[in-house]
């Protein structure tokens, strides 16, 4: 009788640890946080890299607060490909379909590369409901189709750049060139893929057209194009003293060194991926002093004394990761994206993902690239001075291989400088 | 401008020629279409760049040893797989397809992605010629191209190996008569192959950068040279170089750069629908006669 008692008391002992450990087990149960976007490519990693960080840094001060507990993030990603050339888009969507479905995100963070695939993928989204925080893909087209359905839409969320803001720091710097040295010829060289022609046609449309420039030439190019000198050859012949390139690809470094070996008398100020990173000056073997190039979120790609968290950010990640962040796109925002769905989380106090939305529309933050507010689009809103807004940033490299922020006037170090063998008009 | 666009026009050729020669060796001569040509030319890049900046060996040991390298892994790939699928042909494609992948999505996953991997050109001046600005490497490019084609018309032709590969390549069995070792010399031939995709790399890479996707890209254009000019015809590899280098510089110049990729697929079609084995080909003129 007295064994009995023994082996049913040691046997209600294990029930009791196990139940123990079980309900301890569920309260530690991570957060899945799904990053579908193309790894292959340099944003896609380091925006991955980025979410990796902040995840860490949520989970070492304690996790994300829910409810009454407190979880841990986990961060699944799946490559995409669609920033690659030739991938179509039903195949990159199967990648986000499949990551959806088999590692149950309770949000998505970075999301699809090309703006096409999220324009396709935003059904699949609006299906499953997951909240999503873009921080790659720039067509306003997604927020035209959440306007028009926000019901079914309602999930997809941009922290990063989109073309039309972009299209303000474009139409800014170039108005800034045309005080300081008269310029008003330029030769707009763009990929053709969604994001880059809307923003190629949008300043066409609204600054160079209003504002009495000449647009001397306007070429599109394919996704892996890598020879460029007819395009340079017609800037030399018509004069255009301002090159407007707009290009997220790697082949885009091509262009570059074209324009410096066929010595093009004209400014190279745009948006050329390769460009961005502090090792381009290696890269295209110091020969890009003068050309400017912008940063579509501060703190990807390069930080500003004048505003700390940027800065903050930049070096933390140079401090994890032994190198600087090479892409002038996706980073910052992916970092912010994860402290933006934790507040929402713990806000919301469920994972809901109804809840979630609804606590995301109501984010207003100071982070790393500026004060983050949402539109009615569920685009982050970009502005001049971070205090405000998020902010782009326009820096310039000087012929000593240092890369000074010129645009926005809230946070320029210098002013701009013409390139060495460029006369101003002025 | 016009006179630009054909000093652009031929050195974008010759870019073409030399990245399908390599491929239409090894087919021309084994008959394997070797789809992981694209991988050993991305390979033989990320090699010489890891011995110059990681090893910090001097630039010419590091192309040298990268050239080997992958030449090295053209012949182990052929010795090690494809001898046990010689012949069958869809197999072979397959075996290719699956090695060129594996490479490219090792790259890939090890992080070797971004815009600092590109190698140094040869010699950093650029050249006014007849008016325009053009870089030494492309010169190089244009000059070192010529030299590896009359190489490799007086290799073919004025040596023991070189006569053994036209002997393989004209009539195996009979060749087989002869004493000729038809799987050493497709061994060589998928070296060989494999050490002209590693040329064509140290010589193009510097123009731009080295991205694991370059690999499909200098694929399908080795495929569209070959096709157009007729697959193991090294004449036809020239014309066709020829023919969509000057079709893709003069549709950027005078139609618009969006067309380029139209004009030139257009013209693998209509070279496809008028001469089905391509300009110099004769498997498919073979078959009807067969």
């Amino acid at each position: 009788m007295k064994m009995h008692a023994r082996v049913l008391g040691f046997l209600f002992l294990i029930v009791l640890v196990c139940s123990a450990l079980s309900s301890a087990g569920n309260a530690q149960e991570p957060i899945v946080i799904g990053i579908p976007t193309s790894l292959g490519f340099l944003e896609g990693r380091e925006s991955l890299s980025a979410v990796e960080m902040a995840v860490d840094e949520i989970n070492a001060a304690g996790g994300v607060r829910v409810g009454a507990s407190n979880r841990p993030l986990k961060v699944e990603s799946i490559d995409l490909r669609d920033a690659a050339p030739g991938v179509p888009v039903p195949e990159a969507l199967l990648g986000l379909e499949k990551i959806i479905l088999e590692k149950k995100p309770a949000a998505l963070v970075v999301g699809p590369f090309r703006s096409e695939a999220l324009m396709a993928g935003m059904d699949i989204i609006a299906k499953y409901k997951v909240p999503l925080l873009g921080t790659i893909a720039m067509s306003p087209g997604s927020e035209k189709k959440i306007k028009e359905d926000p019901a079914k839409y309602k999930y997809i969320f941009r922290t990063c750049l989109n073309a039309v803001h972009l299209v303000k720091f474009l139409s800014g710097t170039m108005a800034l060139i045309n005080k300081e040295f008269g310029f008003n010829k330029v030769y707009v060289m763009y990929q053709d893929v969604a994001w880059a022609r809307a923003t190629a046609e949008l300043v066409k449309k609204l600054y160079f057209d209003k504002t009495g420039w000449t647009v001397t030439g306007m070429e599109s190019y394919p996704t892996g194009t890598s020879d460029f000198s007819s395009a340079l050859m017609k800037v030399r012949s018509q004069g255009a003293q301002v090159i407007m390139p707009v290009f997220d690809m790697p082949q885009s470094g091509t262009l570059v060194k074209q324009w410096n070996a066929m010595k093009v008398p004209a400014i190279l100020s745009g948006f050329i991926s390769p460009l961005a990173g502090s090792a381009a000056w290696n890269t295209f073997d110091g020969k890009i002093g003068g050309s400017t190039n912008t940063i579509f979120e501060l703190g990807s790609g390069i930080g500003s004394d004048k505003y700390p968290p940027s800065k903050a950010f930049f070096d933390k990640y140079m401090k994890k990761y032994g190198k600087e962040i090479q892409a002038g796109h996706g980073p910052a925002p992916s970092y912010e994206s994860v402290y933006i769905l934790k507040e929402a989380i713990e806000r919301a106090g469920s994972l809901d993902p109804d809840a979630i939305v609804a606590e995301l529309e109501k984010t207003d933050r100071n982070g790393v690239m500026g004060r983050v507010k949402f539109d009615a689009g569920h685009q982050a809103v970009y502005g001049f001075d971070p205090r405000e807004a998020s902010v782009s940033t326009v820096f310039q490299w000087t012929d000593s291989g240092r890369r000074v922020i010129v645009f926005p006037e809230t946070i320029a170090e210098s002013k701009i400088q013409l390139p060495k063998g460029l006369k101003s008009l002025k | 401008m016009f006179i630009g666009t054909i000093i652009y026009a031929i050195i974008n050729s010759f870019i073409l020629i030399m990245l399908a020669m390599g491929f239409n060796l090894t087919f021309g001569i084994s008959g394997i279409a070797n789809f992981a040509y694209g991988a050993l030319y991305v390979l033989s890049a990320y090699v010489s760049w890891i011995l110059l900046n990681l090893l910090k060996m001097p630039y010419l040991l590091s192309v040298m040893i990268s050239i080997l390298l992958t030449a090295l892994l053209g012949g182990l790939i052929y010795r090690l797989v494809l001898v046990r699928v010689r012949g069958q042909a869809l197999s072979e494609v397959i075996a290719t397809v699956g090695i060129g992948l594996s490479i490219l999505e090792l790259f890939s996953y090890f992080g070797l992605v971004g815009f600092e991997y590109t190698l140094p050109v040869f010699i950093d001046h650029s050249f006014m010629v007849a008016g325009t600005y053009v870089d030494a490497q492309r010169i190089f490019i244009a000059g070192i191209g010529l030299v590896l084609v009359l190489g490799l018309w007086l290799f073919t032709h004025h040596t023991s190996t070189g006569l053994a590969f036209r002997g393989i390549a004209q009539d195996e069995r009979t060749a087989l008569t002869f004493g000729i070792d038809s799987d050493r010399v497709a061994t060589l031939s998928m070296a060989l192959g494999a050490g002209l995709a590693a040329i064509a790399a140290t010589l193009i890479i510097p123009l731009g950068s080295i991205a694991p996707a370059e690999g499909y890209d200098v694929l399908i254009k080795a495929l569209a040279v070959c096709i157009i000019g007729g697959l193991g015809s090294s004449g036809g590899v020239i014309v066709a170089g020829f023919i969509i280098g000057f079709a893709e510089r003069f549709t950027d110049t005078y139609i618009g750069s969006h067309w380029t990729m139209i004009i030139s697929l257009m013209a693998i079609l209509l070279v496809l629908v008028i001469k089905p084995s391509g300009l110099f080909g004769k498997q498919k003129e073979l078959e009807e006669r067969i």
